[in-house]
């Protein structure tokens, strides 16, 4: 059940700056950086880091030397992602950019990546925290956060959702559909994948 | 001959499609041989060919008016089954000017395609359309170029970006397809596109397609058949909808197996389109009933071989294993074990009453 | 089943732009119109001097909505492989020659913030294909075409027509004089880089970016790949019991199949595994995507469609 063998589905690995980018920025969900997010001897000090405070009483960001070793701190993952979409769009060719945190956040990066146009070979994610999946019901559209059961009541349409492995980067988020649709009512019991 | 159109013939409710003597004949039986597994079963689409559906680019059939109605009927409902990233534009107009000329070409009793200089205008006779436009200037159109033009073809169509060595699902018409959502799928690569289908990733048929399709020639369209199982002849069975279409597949029984099962083909085809370097990836498909295969004696021995003896990985993704053992029980009888011919020829030349 | 046809052009126009460029224009033999021409796209063009066959690519650089006729610009190159010299010595209006569909190995990416085109010589004839095309998107772009000092008046007129209020720039000054690492260091995000010329120029954009910290995926060079000629060979169908000589411009299954034997095929690009036919003697120069490399080295099977024999003879069972 866990792995349904759906080749959508992304796999990570621990970060190590890329010997052929030129910048190096790694940004995180967290207030530090994950020390399983990094490969076997990186430092963060390798990276340019951004992290999130999740807290108001952060001093607004000093211009900031914009080089490895360089730590800026934000608000919010929103006070982050405004900054990171101001600084892509004056960034020239070179950049790699980094990202860990948990995978709805790491997708939400490529999305602003992408938007900036990066490819995927000047990206390289690592999943760090809680593995709570983002899910998509393809009936009604709603976006369910923190899923961790293979089942669950869609908040949307009230559907009987099963979760497939099936995984939207551009949504960031997993693919769900009625568990019962051809016979209502026959309902499986939920696994809990991710407690 | 020419075809004679069924414009009221539904897809939903009352289910009225049907398919006349000659309709039937030249169905694209999926099947080459008494078994099926995945392969790339690419080959040149060349005009001809051992179905009728072959004889053109872009297959025109009697369900033309109606299916396009019906995809009209889908998309009002639901706008987003028709999606083109902005940056694939250039691949709108290359597959307006693809359909346009071939259609034209290929129908020219049907359609009409006349220019001066950027100044194109476009006659459909069967659905009564005569609309000038500058080729290039989507404001001339009233819609996108891409929905402009797959609103006046049969089957589905989505657009392949080509970057990274790779391909990327990045625009669509999905209305009559089997299962899979353009809303979620938008933007995914082929590997991921394809992420669900089981075995063929093992086997490596998905990295060489993709290879293959890599190089893909403009002027050197290919096609392929898929194939899977539909109960009722329902071409919107989109997972958006499967909550409306799923209980269908609980209604089948020994006494409706025939006429509720329909064997769906899909005929797919593949253009390199010129100015975008994208490609335009057409999924047309073709459903015929259980009971109307019966009714050629090579096809309904090959689909009882091949049902009997499908492999269940392959039979749980197309969704079939609820009425899969109906079906055999009913051709079972139908099939006197002689030797089919190579090929999907239906080898008659006439339907017996 | 038949791979596309080549078909029949006429010469209708050559204009001299230089001493030593020609403007070739053709037009369909049989009337009608061209296929639409890809951006970047070429074509093959079959030149046929006495008994010597010659089958050279040139880019198309007139725009996609031209489609009456083809033109392709020719340099006459001293140590050329003949093409060019039988171009630009032998060949006059009126003139029928043969010529393959377009094809598009160097195309422009849709996803790009901004295309850098650079063209060094001759390898200005992409930019003048992609040019128009650029245009047509209203695509964010910067070209930089390197030209000897003669060249320079020329290169600028073929360029005039697309320069109004854009960033075109001929550069007359030798390589030396031209800051590649100031020009790749500063592009934005997103930026694709196109690069045709000498290989030396297109080795500099490569290497100069890689150490820039472009992507391979980013830097784009034009090649005339996927070729399924080589050196002649001869083959022997066991069960046919014929013997086919598989010429330097032909495919092993093309040569099968002029023989008059039906061999299986699908794909005719080596993916399908439709061809996969048993080697019994000999070695195959494998170019196919189907085989594994396990397979490859057993030196078992041969995809008549790509593949070709290393070495003059093979046999198979055919």
């Amino acid at each position: 059940m866990s792995d349904q063998g759906i080749k959508s589905r992304p796999t990570y690995a621990p970060l190590a700056p890329d010997p052929s980018g030129r910048h190096h920025l790694l940004v995180v969900e967290a207030a530090e950086v994950p020390a399983e997010a990094l490969a076997e001897g990186i430092s963060p000090s390798a990276f340019e880091v951004w992290t999130v405070a999740r807290r108001s009483a952060v001093p607004s960001v000093p211009a900031m030397e914009e080089a490895p070793g360089s730590v800026a701190t934000f608000r919010s993952v929103t006070h982050l992602f405004s900054a990171l979409e101001e600084r892509l769009a004056r960034e020239t060719m070179g950049l790699r950019l980094y990202a860990a945190g948990a995978e709805p956040f790491l997708w939400d990066v490529w999305g602003r990546a992408q938007k900036a146009g990066l490819s995927r070979q000047e990206t390289a994610f690592a999943e760090a925290g809680p593995k709570a999946r983002r899910v998509y019901c393809v009936h009604c559209r709603t976006m369910s956060e923190g899923i961790t059961t293979s089942i669950f009541t869609c908040p949307g349409c009230g559907a009987s959702l099963f979760v497939r492995d099936h995984f939207s980067r551009r949504l960031a988020a997993f693919m769900a559909v009625q568990v019962d649709a051809e016979v209502p009512g026959e309902v499986p019991d939920a696994e809990e994948l991710y407690a | 001959m020419t075809v004679q159109f069924k414009p009221a013939e539904t897809f939903r409710d009352t289910f009225t499609y049907k398919k006349s003597p000659e309709d039937l004949l030249r169905f694209p039986f999926p099947f080459p041989e008494d078994s099926y597994m995945y392969s790339v079963n690419i080959e040149p689409h060349v005009r001809g060919g051992p179905t009728a559906a072959f004889q053109a680019q872009f297959d025109v059939d009697e369900h033309y008016i109606a299916e396009c109605k019906e995809r009209a009927r889908v998309l009002a409902e639901d706008p987003k089954r028709c999606q083109v990233l902005p940056h694939m534009l250039t691949a709108e107009w290359d597959s307006l000017e693809m359909i346009m000329e071939n259609l034209a070409a290929d129908y020219p009793e049907h359609f009409t395609l006349s220019k001066d200089g950027d100044a194109w205008t476009w006659v459909n006779r069967p659905l009564g359309i005569q609309q000038s436009f500058i080729f290039g200037k989507a404001e001339t159109l009233p819609c996108g170029p891409f929905e402009y033009i797959t609103r006046q073809a049969q089957g589905d169509f989505t657009l392949q970006d080509q970057r990274e060595d790779n391909l990327f699902v990045d625009g669509g018409m999905v209305t009559t397809q089997a299962d899979w959502s353009l809303e979620f799928d938008i933007g995914m690569s082929f590997q991921e596109w394809h992420g669900p289908v089981p075995l063929a990733h093992e086997k490596g048929v998905f990295d060489r397609a993709l290879k293959y399709l890599l190089r893909l020639q403009y002027g050197q369209p290919v096609r392929r058949l898929n194939w899977t199982m539909t109960v009722n002849p329902r071409l919107d069975t989109s997972p958006e909808n499967y909550p409306v279409w799923g209980p269908d597949k609980a209604s089948v029984t020994p006494e409706n197996v025939a006429e509720k099962v329909h064997l769906r083909v899909e005929l797919q085809t593949l253009y390199r389109l010129p100015r975008s370097n994208a490609i335009l990836f057409g999924i047309r498909c073709y459903l015929t009933s259980v009971a109307d295969i019966a009714k050629v004696p090579k096809w309904r021995r090959r689909l009882h071989r091949v049902l009997r003896d499908l492999h269940p990985d392959i039979a749980t993704y197309k969704g079939i294993p609820r009425y899969q053992q109906m079906v055999v029980d009913y051709l079972a009888p139908l099939d006197d074990g002689s030797a089919t011919s190579p090929g999907i020829a239906p080898d008659i030349e006439k339907i017996e009453a | 089943m038949t791979a596309a046809q080549p078909f029949s052009v006429r010469v209708r126009e050559i204009v001299e732009l230089a001493p030593s460029l020609k403007r070739f224009s053709f037009e369909p033999v049989h009337g009608g119109v061209f296929p639409t021409p890809p951006a970047g796209g070429h074509v093959l063009l079959t030149l046929r001097d006495g008994a010597r066959v010659m089958k050279n690519a040139y880019s198309l650089v007139s725009p996609p909505s031209e489609r009456a006729r083809y033109d392709i610009i020719v340099r006459l190159v001293a140590q050329s492989r003949g093409g060019s010299s039988y171009l630009h010595r032998r060949v006059a209006p009126g003139d029928v020659l043969e010529m393959a569909n377009p094809v598009s190995l160097f195309s422009l990416i849709s996803t790009a913030k901004k295309h850098l085109l650079i063209g060094g010589g001759i390898g200005i004839t992409p930019m003048l294909s992609f040019l128009p095309e650029l245009k047509a998107r209203g695509a964010r772009f910067e070209l930089h075409q390197l030209a000897t000092l003669e060249e320079v008046p020329v290169f600028e007129r073929l360029l005039a027509p697309y320069a109004a209020g854009e960033e075109i720039r001929v550069h007359g000054g030798g390589r030396a004089a031209f800051d590649l690492a100031g020009l790749l260091s500063r592009q934005p995000l997103g930026t694709h880089v196109y690069v045709c010329g000498p290989h030396s120029l297109m080795d500099a954009v490569a290497s100069t970016a890689a150490a820039l910290g472009w992507p391979k995926t980013k830097v784009h060079k034009e090649s005339f790949g996927g070729d399924v000629t080589g050196l002649p060979f001869r083959a022997v169908l066991r069960k046919s019991g014929i013997e086919v000589e598989v010429g330097e411009s032909q495919s092993l299954l093309e040569a099968i199949e002029a023989a008059g034997v039906d061999a299986p095929c699908l794909c005719r690009g080596g993916a399908c595994g439709q061809c996969a036919t048993p080697l019994v003697e000999g070695e195959a120069e494998h170019r196919d995507d189907f085989l594994s490399a396990e397979e490859k080295a057993a030196g078992t099977l041969i995809m008549t469609c790509v593949s070709r024999a290393r070495g003059p003879r093979i046999v198979i069972d055919l």
